[in-house]
């Protein structure tokens, strides 16, 4: 296996960061088991999940946990 | 419990853009199909086996079955943790090259890290390498 691209998408980086993925991203602020927003927030859903995927062709930063604001999630 | 230290980032890069790649899911928050055993939520050691969901399952085809996070976000819209509602949109707008047939489920609490590090998590990448066939994975948790 030559291995395979990842992002993470997490809640929780202290716990994420002991790891050192080797793509992360923290939604500022969502809590545990609101990872891409809270139910029926599809745009913010989508925002967070095309976020990630874009790490993926970005330039890397690995073992660290990317933070973004997502003021919407709050509002 | 063990404590893991990673020392070095198994890190690798994609030589292709979105557009092209197929996508999986493989999340830690308890999500599996409610046809399929629960996760053991009565072992305290916690569950080190993982489901397979399949990249046409509904909301209605999911449930979540995890005791150590509050799902009833996840109950009431799973994309909250299991975003495969949205990955179908992106891939029909053509943002991704489209949706893996099979994607991951387990419950991501254990006393025993060290086999799920070293028997879980490998089993997990020779699914998705060798069935799902995936290019690339979006991780979530609870």
């Amino acid at each position: 296996m030559r291995g395979i691209p990842t992002v993470l998408i997490t809640v929780g980086p202290e716990a994420s960061r002991q790891m050192r993925p080797p793509r992360a991203i923290y939604p500022k602020g969502f809590k545990i088991g609101n990872s891409l927003g809270r139910p029926g927030m599809r745009d913010l859903q989508k925002k967070v999940l095309r976020d990630a995927l874009v790490m993926l062709t970005e330039p890397a930063h690995p073992g660290e946990i990317i933070e973004r604001e997502y003021p919407e999630y709050a509002a | 419990m063990t404590t893991i230290h990673r020392k070095c980032v198994p890190f690798t890069p994609l030589d292709r853009g979105l557009a092209k790649c197929t996508v999986a899911l493989v999340s830690a928050g308890g999500v599996h199909e409610k046809d399929q055993e629960p996760f053991n939520i009565a072992d305290e050691l916690g569950d080190l086996t993982f489901r397979i969901i399949g990249g046409d399952a509904v909301f209605s085809d999911l449930m979540v079955t995890h005791h150590h996070y509050d799902h009833s976000d996840a109950d009431r819209d799973i994309n909250v943790i299991f975003p495969l509602d949205i990955l179908r949109e992106l891939a029909s707008e053509g943002f991704i090259g489209g949706v893996a047939k099979e994607h991951v489920g387990y419950m991501g609490y254990t006393m025993q890290l060290r086999q799920m590090y070293e028997q879980t998590a490998p089993a997990i990448a020779v699914q998705i390498d060798k069935k799902s066939k995936a290019d690339v994975v979006v991780l979530t948790g609870g």
